[in-house]
C-alpha cells in the first residue's frame, strides 16, 4: 500500500523558493498589465462591455477549459516515482477541474446562447498556441516548470471571480446564473496558495528549475493573453 | 555624484480639524449631511487634517502661500539664503493660476534671482518628479543647490458649492464623494546640496514606474460624470457648463484603485530583482499608504517571498496630517526627521504611489553626518 505524500505549506520558503516566488509575482503583475490592454477586457474597464462580449468570452474560453483537464492529466503522468508527492497533487487538481466546461456551457445557455454554437466552436488561434505549448511541456519528463503555468491559470481564475464577475453582471445585465463559471474559482484561495508554497519549495530546487518555472509562467501568460486578443479568430 | 537633503520644512494651514468638524469646514451639500462620510472617514483612518479654507469657504492661504511658508521654514534650518539657490523645482496638482507654472509664483514670492526653474505637474508623485529633476541637476554638476517645494490645496475643490453646482446629492455617488473625505491641504520643502552639511540625508537612488499604458484613468478632474460624453472641461462652450456636467469635480474610480497596491509591490520586486533594493537593509519605511492597505493575499505572498518590510519599520503621519497629495512625503519626511527617529547610518525607503493613472515612485536615503 502506498501512502500519498502531502505537500505542506512551509513556514518559510528556501531562499531560492523566495526568489522564485518574487519572480512569479512579477510575471503575474506583468500579465495583468497586458490583460489591461486586451480589447475585450479594456471594455470591462471602460464600461462598454456588452452581453455579446460576455457570450464571446465564454465561447473563446471553453476550448481551453476542455483542454485544461487534458494537459493537467498528461502533466501528472509525466512525473516519475521520485515526484510522487507532486503527482498526487496534480492528479487532485485534474480531478477538481476536469468537468468545469459543463458549468461554462450552462452559463452560455443562461445568457441566451445556443449550446450547439458553443460546443461546435473550434479553438481560436491563441488557444491553439496555448494548448500546443502546454501539451508539449506536459509531455516532458518531470515537467516541474508547469508550476509556472498553474500559477498563471490559477491566478486568472481568481481574477475572474474577484475582478470580473460583478462587473460582467453589471455590464452584460445578466444574473448570477450566467457567471457561475467566472465566479467558481474565487473559492478556496487560501488552500490553493498553501499548496503553491509547498510545491515551490519542492520544485524550485536548482537555479535551472527556478528559471524554467518562471519562463513557463511568462510563455503561458503571453499565450493566455493572445487567446483573449484573438476572440473568434479561428 | 550624488546629492544631499540638508534641510526640510513643512507648513500645515490653520488648526487641526477633527473627523467631526470636516463637514463643518467643507460645508453641507444642499444643507444636508453626507450619508457616505462616516464610512469613508472610518476606512481611511485619518483623525486630523488641515484646510486652507475657513468655515465660510474663504481661502485663508493660497497654494503659493503654503509652498512659500514651507520653503522659508526649510531655509531657516540652513545657512543658505534664497539668493544662494541655483534651482527651484516645484510641484502641485493644481496651482493658484492655471498659467504660469506654480514654480514661477513660488519664485516670485521667495525672491530668488535668476534661478533655474521647474514646475512638475501630476498628482501624488509630482513632488518626487520635481525632487528627481533637482537631484539629477545636482548630480550633473549644473547646480550646487536646489530647493524643492511640493504643495497642495485640495479643499477649494471640495467645498459644498462645487457639488451643488454639479447637481447636488442627486448626482453624487461614492466615486464623486470619496476624495472629499480623503484630501486636505499642506506643503513641504527640501533643500538639496551637492555636498553634505551637518546631519543630512544622502539620496542613494530614486526610481519610478508609470503604468498609464495599461490602465485607464483612476483619479481625475476634467471629464464629465456621464461616461458616454467624451468631452473634457475645456471642450464645453463655457466653464459653467463644464461645471454643471460634473467635469470640474475631483473623482476616483474605486474599482481600479486596488491596482495601486499591486503596482507598488511590482515596482519594489523589480528593484529587488535588479539588485537596487535590498529589503533586509531598510531601517525605516515611509509610505503614504498605511500597512493595512497591503493586508491580504499580496501581504501573505510578500511575507513568504521574503520581501515584506516588518511593520515596526513603517512610519506614517497620514492619520494626523491627512493626505496632502504630492506634499505628503515631504511633510512625512520632515516630521520623521524632526522627531529624531533616525540614527546616523540608518536607511530610509520612501514609496509614493499615485493612483491618477498609476505611477509609483521610490527613493532610498541614508542619514549621514558631514
Amino acid at each position: 500500500m502506498t501512502q500519498t505524500a502531502a505537500l505542506e505549506r512551509p513556514d518559510v520558503l528556501t531562499p531560492l523558493g523566495q526568489e522564485t516566488l518574487r519572480r512569479l509575482m512579477r510575471s503575474w503583475f506583468d500579465f495583468e498589465r497586458r490583460l489591461g490592454k486586451v480589447p475585450i477586457l479594456r471594455r470591462l474597464d471602460n464600461g462598454t462591455f456588452t452581453r455579446e462580449d460576455h457570450l464571446a468570452l465564454l465561447r473563446n474560453l471553453r476550448p481551453q477549459v476542455v483542454e485544461g483537464a487534458r494537459w493537467i492529466a498528461r502533466c501528472a503522468s509525466s512525473f516519475d516515482r521520485n515526484h510522487a508527492d507532486v503527482r498526487s497533487l496534480v492528479i487532485g487538481h485534474a480531478q477538481d477541474e476536469h468537468r468545469d466546461y459543463e458549468v461554462l456551457e450552462r452559463d452560455y445557455v443562461a445568457l441566451g446562447g445556443e449550446l450547439s454554437d458553443i460546443q461546435s466552436r473550434p479553438r481560436n488561434i491563441g488557444t491553439e498556441a496555448l494548448h500546443g505549448y502546454l501539451m508539449h511541456r506536459a509531455s516532458q519528463p518531470n515537467p516541474v516548470d508547469l508550476l509556472g503555468a498553474m500559477w498563471i491559470i490559477e491566478g486568472i481564475g481568481d481574477k475572474m471571480a474577484n475582478n470580473w464577475a460583478d462587473r460582467i453582471e453589471e455590464l452584460s445585465k445578466c444574473g448570477a446564473e450566467a457567471t457561475r463559471f467566472i465566479r467558481y474559482h474565487g473559492e478556496n484561495d487560501d488552500s490553493h496558495l498553501d499548496k503553491l508554497y509547498g510545491m515551490l519549495d519542492r520544485t524550485a530546487t536548482t537555479p535551472e528549475r527556478a528559471d524554467a518555472i518562471v519562463k513557463t509562467s511568462k510563455v503561458v501568460a503571453r499565450l493566455y493573453a493572445l487567446q483573449l486578443e484573438e476572440i473568434d479568430h479561428v | 555624484m550624488t546629492a544631499f537633503i540638508t534641510s526640510t520644512g513643512r507648513f500645515l494651514p490653520g488648526p487641526a480639524i477633527g473627523v467631526d468638524e470636516v463637514e463643518d469646514v467643507l460645508g453641507l451639500v444642499e444643507g444636508k449631511p453626507s450619508r457616505l462620510k462616516r464610512r469613508i472617514l472610518k476606512s481611511n483612518g485619518i483623525q486630523t487634517r488641515h484646510y486652507a479654507i475657513d468655515r465660510t469657504g474663504r481661502t485663508t492661504h493660497s497654494n503659493t502661500d503654503m509652498g512659500v511658508a514651507a520653503a522659508e521654514i526649510c531655509l531657516e534650518g540652513s545657512p543658505l539664503e534664497p539668493a544662494d539657490i541655483g534651482m527651484l523645482a516645484c510641484a502641485t496638482s493644481q496651482g493658484d493660476l492655471p498659467l504660469p507654472g506654480f514654480g514661477s509664483m513660488v519664485q516670485g514670492r521667495l525672491g530668488i534671482p535668476s534661478v533655474e526653474l521647474l514646475s512638475a505637474h501630476g498628482i501624488c508623485s509630482a513632488g518626487t518628479m520635481a525632487l528627481k529633476a533637482a537631484y539629477n541637476t545636482l548630480r550633473l554638476g549644473d547646480q550646487d543647490t536646489a530647493l524643492v517645494v511640493s504643495s497642495e490645496l485640495s479643499s477649494r475643490m471640495l467645498k459644498h458649492t462645487r457639488y451643488e453646482a454639479a447637481g447636488g446629492h442627486e448626482q453624487m455617488d461614492f466615486q464623486t464623494e470619496f476624495l472629499r473625505w480623503m484630501l486636505s491641504d499642506g506643503a513641504g520643502a527640501m533643500l538639496l546640496e551637492s555636498k553634505p552639511r551637518g546631519r543630512c540625508l544622502q539620496i542613494d537612488w530614486m526610481r519610478s514606474f508609470s503604468h498609464a499604458d495599461a490602465f485607464p484613468v483612476c483619479m481625475q478632474i476634467g471629464s464629465p460624470v456621464n461616461r458616454e460624453d467624451s468631452r473634457t472641461w475645456q471642450d464645453f462652450p463655457t466653464y459653467g457648463e463644464a461645471e454643471k456636467a460634473g467635469a470640474l469635480l475631483i473623482r476616483q474610480d474605486l474599482r481600479l484603485l486596488e491596482n495601486i497596491v499591486k503596482l507598488g509591490v511590482d515596482g519594489a520586486l523589480r528593484l529587488i530583482e535588479e539588485g537596487t533594493l535590498d529589503i533586509q537593509e531598510i531601517d525605516h519605511f515611509l509610505c503614504h499608504y498605511s500597512s493595512h492597505h497591503f493586508k491580504g493575499k499580496v501581504y501573505d505572498m510578500l511575507e513568504m517571498a521574503g520581501a515584506l518590510i516588518p511593520e515596526d519599520k513603517w512610519y506614517t503621519n497620514l492619520y494626523t496630517r491627512g493626505n496632502t497629495g504630492c506634499a505628503s512625503i515631504f511633510i512625512m519626511l520632515d516630521e520623521f526627521l524632526r522627531d529624531g527617529r533616525a540614527a546616523i547610518g540608518d536607511t530610509i525607503l520612501c514609496m509614493v504611489p499615485e493612483s491618477g493613472r498609476f505611477n509609483t515612485a521610490y527613493m532610498h536615503l541614508t542619514l549621514v553626518e558631514a
